[in-house]
């Protein structure tokens, strides 16, 4: 039988986890940034000999395409643009990031002016050439491209979504420039700022994608390596080399993959997943299925294609606390980061961070930190939050309080984002937590949004990599049309979204899924005509389309109104009269493939009191409370306690604050009832 | 260690969460109507604006959205508040700037926000606010502005080179919009009556009565969880906070007088350079901006009234607090401005205005911060392009066969700080708005860009470069009306301590034959089918000597 293997590279940490039957091992190696490849054949060398590691699927979460991308360390990219049009991506939307900072900066271009090249070519916004592209011209460009220090190109033509066939005739005559990609391949859709963005990211990750992946394909067999891609599927080498900005969000769709699949488990499947790290806080909602966003942007270049929708946010167990001058107290964004780290960690950090709050509130046992591998030092931190709370004219203790509010509160409004701004009620949802930090914050936050359950998964420490496990692979497929809805001939619309299937079923077949595992998903991008925004209307799956049901025309009527719906949903009105316009429509192509069967134990006792090591003093809304101290490795599925209680583990701590019942389930998660 | 002040009325942990709320009020406000609006200026250029206010009406928060807004918000909420006894679920709508508004495209709709029974609001969504008569003053206000494409007068696209307001579009008093929650179709039917688009209008109009729903919803949600009193005590801790970051600003600002003169190029009418001049006199925490002695208003459409002038100052004062503070009634109480009545700055009726907020307003900013530089040589930028270089479009679409009116503002270069080069291609000041995506642009309308790139060399040179400006060309499709409403295509925005002038820009038109004419500054021109209009933008100034 051949294993399944999920590999994450961390900042710090690669993580490997390995199922086997029934059966879940993790493993953990130090990471190597300079060649990550070292500590991920490490870390399967530390699971698999050498014959079941040839054997074994391994799915893989890599960082290589995001930190070249924010280093800056990507290929050196060529960009052939329609004539007129080569500063299209120094110019941007023309606006700039921080209104009244007048040091405001900009990224620089990933392509400087010197390899933009113009080609005279120009087409309408239908696809109606205006100007023709000329052979001539095609080789006076790929001339002008070779003999630039170009180690690849990005191709991207005005209104190129409505036909590619001027981009295809550059990327054939630069072939053999090395690696070249077109805006057509990368994403087919309007605005052409965004789409030349999103072709350059490409061409700058992919030459070092490639080489990265072709180092592992020497050691592992090629067929049997994907790679975690940022929409929360899983893809093969090839599309993640040619395609590698899809894979540049590939850990934290593997933490909202994972957080989604494990509430799904524990019969919850409307969850906000909730990733609190030392300098940052992901969230994302998934109300019945992970949901996506075509609007990220990473370093500062806007990134269109599809990805788990995850909002991030300045505030972590790192963020420094400080006064300013009006006399409110601040946290964050500015971080202590790892080094040198909250005060407690005893490295030199001298600026009161959430964390060091939190032990100074006894909600941290200083002697369980990392297993107890590191211990906490209180004194500095007292010292300093007496020094912070005096300033401020506050106790210590309320100060102390304070800096926890105060991070909630960002916290909270980055769920209040992705919830009620969006038309969610997170009164409806389960929090799932994972992160070093989000254990301590986790119950008060749902309590301030009403949220009635919160899930602290086993293992929380390495969910990206379970997350990757429990991916299918999926493609997604899209073209703009932006054209009014009742324009459509009865079987136009089904012909385009056949097209896309077509080339969804025509991938994943020559991956070698059956066709009898292919499931896709239609989605259609609409708004009210004149609209610059818009809304993602499901169109139906596959099992919807076995039943034809009504006549297109009528389909068309369907679609608006579950148009109107989602708009009055999420802007709290509709207007049925107003004509809807087709912007973008969308085919997710999935390979359903055999997820691992993960652990489950048959609840037993419900006492505890095995578990108790001892007693803590810990502040919590102004009280002082003994709360017990509790090692989550001795709790078992059934057992059921009510705070005030610290539960410690190797990589995280829970608070469970008083009266909060905590529950173990069958997956020896921490159930928690705010 | 000594205590600070006695702090029993609030504590900086509240104040801190309060802040971060109030803002995120205003910043779904604008969510909602930046999303669901069809104006290009509104959806893609994101220019509207969005406040909440206390109970007198003085501002609390308003989203980072115009700064040309800052000041002038709370002017519309006063009218509003002046005109209207607002009764639960009435909008007020309002756009003439002798009457709380700015220019006549910008539309603000005001509405209060009431406390139901015993302050038990509701948060939930889809509450309508609940009559009441025992509580008929509303506890709070919200309102949002939104520049509409068209709202009539001489020329598509409403900025025209007028030379008085009767020409620039429908002038709106304060008046009732929505009356208890009842859209006023009489009201609406003559507004649209007067415009080239009705149906753009009346769909931005819908956003933007969403856009306050949702403000006075998410205020309600916060009286449920923390009590009104509370609330509306922390409206005011905000404001005072805001007040005392300001002052502390302006107590690092040397005491002294400072003094400083630009021009505008002229007014559209054959009048100018038109002076703007400015006595900057700071007094330990407080300062005086006196304009005595700018020019009389202007025959043309550049003239701005005091709530603009207010805006580009307390700008000004805005970008040297070294913190994020909330822009509210507190930021402005260290700040007296004197506008003289009747000039360039304060005008009275029927000056045309049009201009006013887009042009005059960044000069405005031009001389304030010019002021500033000798105050503080080491943290004012030189003079960024100082023009929005509006440019408006209208005629008949020959696909549809429909009216259509179009409006854009073209970007420039970014004056040099004291530490680095003015970034290029980049709208600076009182403005922020997006370009339109050109693909977006070519669905919309009739017409086909030439050229969008960056201008470059024309930034003015010193040990940091002024940002470079941008050329833009359009070519039309059908035949339209063309307007241009520019500045500094004679006058060049300075350098700073020997730095270079950036370049002036320039603006011209080539005919369907090829044969090319000059555009003034402020220009308008019935055009065939296949002429292209271009748009060279200036150039920021240098700072330092190269």
């Amino acid at each position: 039988m051949s294993h399944l293997v999920g590999v994450d590279t961390g900042g710090t940490f690669t993580d490997v986890v390995l199922v086997e039957g029934d059966q879940v091992r993790i493993y953990k190696v130090p990471s190597t940034p300079d060649d990550p490849s070292l500590a991920v054949l490490e870390g399967l060398a530390g699971l698999l000999d050498d014959g079941a590691l040839a054997d074994a699927r391994v799915i893989h979460g890599s960082t290589v395409a995001t930190n070249a991308l924010l280093e800056r360390k990507g290929a050196r990219v060529a960009l052939v643009t329609t004539a007129g049009f080569e500063d299209v991506i120094e110019i941007g939307r023309q606006a700039r990031r921080e209104i009244y900072d007048l040091a405001v900066s900009k990224p620089e271009p990933l392509v400087p002016p010197q390899r933009r090249f113009g080609a005279r070519e120009r087409l309408d916004e239908r696809g109606t050439v205006i100007t023709a592209l000329e052979e001539a011209e095609v080789e006076r460009v790929a001339r002008a491209v070779a003999a630039s220090d170009a180690e690849s190109v990005a191709i991207c033509l005005l209104h190129s979504y409505a036909n590619p066939a001027h981009e295809h005739a550059l990327v054939r005559a630069l072939e053999d420039s090395g690696f070249v990609t077109a805006s057509y391949d990368v994403l087919p859709e309007f605005r052409e700022y965004e789409r030349t963005s999103t072709t350059a990211v490409n061409a700058f990750v992919g030459p070092v994608m490639s080489s990265y992946l072709g180092k592992l394909g020497e050691r592992l067999d090629p067929g049997r390596v994907r790679i975690m891609a940022s929409n929360g599927g899983v893809v093969s080498l090839d599309a993640a080399s040619r395609l590698a900005v899809q894979t540049i969000l590939s850990g934290p769709a593997g933490g909202a993959v994972g957080g989604f699949e494990i509430g799904r488990l524990a019969g919850h499947d409307h969850v906000i997943t909730f990733d609190m790290g030392g300098t940052s806080t992901d969230v994302s909602l998934c109300a019945g299925e992970l949901s996506r966003t075509s609007e990220a942007e990473i370093g500062g270049l806007p990134i269109r294609v599809p990805v788990i929708d995850i909002h991030t946010v300045g505030a972590g167990g790192g963020s420094i606390a400080y006064r300013d001058p009006g006399g409110s107290l601040r946290v964050g964004p500015e971080s202590a980061g790892a080094d040198p780290g909250p005060i407690c960690y005893g490295r030199g950090g001298a600026g009161v961070t959430v964390t060091d709050a939190n032990l100074f509130l006894g909600r941290l046992s200083p002697h369980h930190f990392l297993g107890g591998a590191q211990e906490l030092e209180s004194e500095g931190v007292s010292a300093a939050i007496e020094r912070l709370s005096a300033e401020l004219g506050l106790e210590a203790v309320e100060l102390a309080e304070g800096v926890v509010r105060v991070a909630n509160a960002t916290m909270e409004r980055a769920i209040r984002v992705i919830s009620l701004e969006r038309g969610f009620d997170p009164r409806d949802f389960t929090l799932i937590c994972f992160g070093g930090a989000g254990g301590l914050h986790a119950v008060d936050l749902a309590r301030s949004l009403g949220i009635p359950r919160v899930l602290v998964p086993a293992g929380a420490g390495t969910l990206s990599a379970l997350g990757m496990l429990l991916a299918d692979p999926i493609r997604d497929f899209s073209r703009s049309l932006l054209r009014p809805l009742d324009g459509f001939e009865a079987d136009e619309l089904e012909a385009v979204f056949d097209a896309l299937e077509g080339l969804g079923r025509q991938e994943l077949v020559a991956e070698g899924f059956a066709e009898s595992s292919l499931r896709f998903e239609r989605l259609a991008d609409l708004r009210y005509s004149g609209q610059g925004f818009e809304l993602a209307v499901s169109v139906g799956s596959t099992t919807d389309l076995e039943d034809p049901g009504p006549a297109s025309a009528s389909r068309a009527d369907t679609l608006a109104a579950d148009f109107h719906d989602a708009h009055e949903a999420r802007y709290g009105y509709a207007d049925r009269g107003r004509s809807v316009e087709v912007v973008t429509v969308r085919v997710r192509a999935i390979a359903v493939t055999d997820k691992p069967e993960l652990t489950t134990a048959v609840s037993g006792d419900t006492d505890a009191s095995a578990a108790v090591i001892g007693s803590h003093r810990l502040v919590h809304d102004g009280g002082r409370h003994d709360g017990a101290l509790i090692d989550r490795d001795l709790l078992r599925p059934g057992h059921e306690f009510v705070g005030p209680a610290v539960v410690v583990e190797y990589s995280t701590t829970t608070l469970v604050p008083p009266g909060t019942a905590c529950q173990i389930d069958t997956h020896l998660n921490l159930v928690l009832t705010p | 260690m000594t205590r600070p002040e006695p702090l029993s009325s609030w504590d900086p942990i509240t104040l801190e969460i309060f802040r971060n709320l109030f803002y995120s009020v205003a910043e779904e406000m604008g969510v909602t109507l930046c999303r669901t609006s069809f104006s290009p200026n509104i959806k893609e250029r994101r220019d509207y604006s969005c406040a909440i206010f206390d109970a007198k009406g003085r501002m609390v928060a308003q989203g980072e959205h115009m700064p040309v807004h800052l000041g002038s918000m709370p002017t519309s909420v006063e009218a509003a508040i002046a005109a209207v006894d607002l009764e639960p679920g009435d909008v007020v709508m309002v756009n003439d700037p002798f009457r709380g508004g700015t220019h006549l495209p910008d539309i603000t709709l005001v509405e209060g926000v009431f406390l139901d029974d015993g302050d038990e609001a509701e948060g939930g969504a889809g509450d309508e606010p609940v009559v009441d008569s025992a509580s008929p003053r509303p506890a709070f206000f919200v309102a949002n502005r939104a520049h509409h494409s068209d709202v009539g007068g001489m020329t598509p696209g409403s900025m025209p080179l007028a030379t008085e307001i009767f020409q620039e579009g429908i002038r709106i008093p304060p008046v009732l919009l929505v009356k208890g929650g009842e859209i006023q179709r009489d009201i609406l039917d003559l507004v649209l009556a007067n415009v080239r688009t009705p149906v753009e209008r009346e769909g931005d109009l819908t956003a933007q009565i969403a856009s306050n729903r949702t403000g006075a919803r998410r205020l309600l949600g916060l009286v449920e969880r923390y009590g009104a009193e509370m609330v509306s005590e922390y409206m005011r801790h905000l404001q005072d906070y805001a007040e005392r970051m300001t002052r502390e600003a302006i107590r690092r600002i040397p005491d002294g007088e400072y003094r400083f003169e630009d021009a505008m190029d002229d007014d559209g009418q054959g009048n100018g350079p038109l002076p703007i001049i400015v006595r900057l006199t700071v007094d330990g925490e407080d300062a005086t901006v006196d304009f005595t002695g700018t020019c009389d208003q202007a025959a043309g459409s550049v003239n701005a009234n005091d709530a603009i002038t207010l805006s580009a100052t307390m700008y000004c004062f805005r970008v040297i607090v070294p913190f994020a503070v909330p822009s509210n009634w507190g930021t402005i109480q260290p700040l007296t401005v004197i506008a003289p009545e009747g000039s360039l700055v304060n005008a009275n009726p029927p000056a045309a205005m049009a201009g006013g907020n887009v042009e005059t307003s960044q000069r405005i900013v031009d001389v304030v911060l010019g002021a500033l530089a000798q105050a503080m040589p080491d943290r004012i930028p030189a003079a960024s392009y100082g023009t929005m270089s509006n440019l408006t479009i209208g005629g008949v679409d020959p696909r549809t066969g429909k009216p259509f009116a179009y409006y854009e503002t073209i970007a420039g270069g970014m004056g040099a700080r004291p530490w680095a080069d003015g970034l290029d291609a980049t709208h600076c000041h009182m403005t922020n708005s997006l370009n339109t995506p050109i693909e977006a642009l070519e669905h919309a309308y009739p017409y086909r860009v030439r050229r969008y790139a960056v201008r470059r060399g024309t930034g003015g040179a010193g040990e940091y470069r002024g940002g470079d400006g941008i050329e833009r060309e359009l070519e039309m499709l059908g035949d339209a009306t063309v307007t241009i409403l520019s500045d500094r295509r004679v006058g060049r925005p300075y350098g700073l301590e020997g730095g270079e002038p950036g370049a002036p820009g320039a603006n011209s038109v080539v005919d369907a034959s090829g044969e090319p004419s000059a555009l003034a500054g402020k220009d308008s021109r019935e055009v065939k089918a296949g002429s292209v209009i271009r748009v060279h933008t200036p150039g920021g100034g240098g700072h330092g000597l190269a």
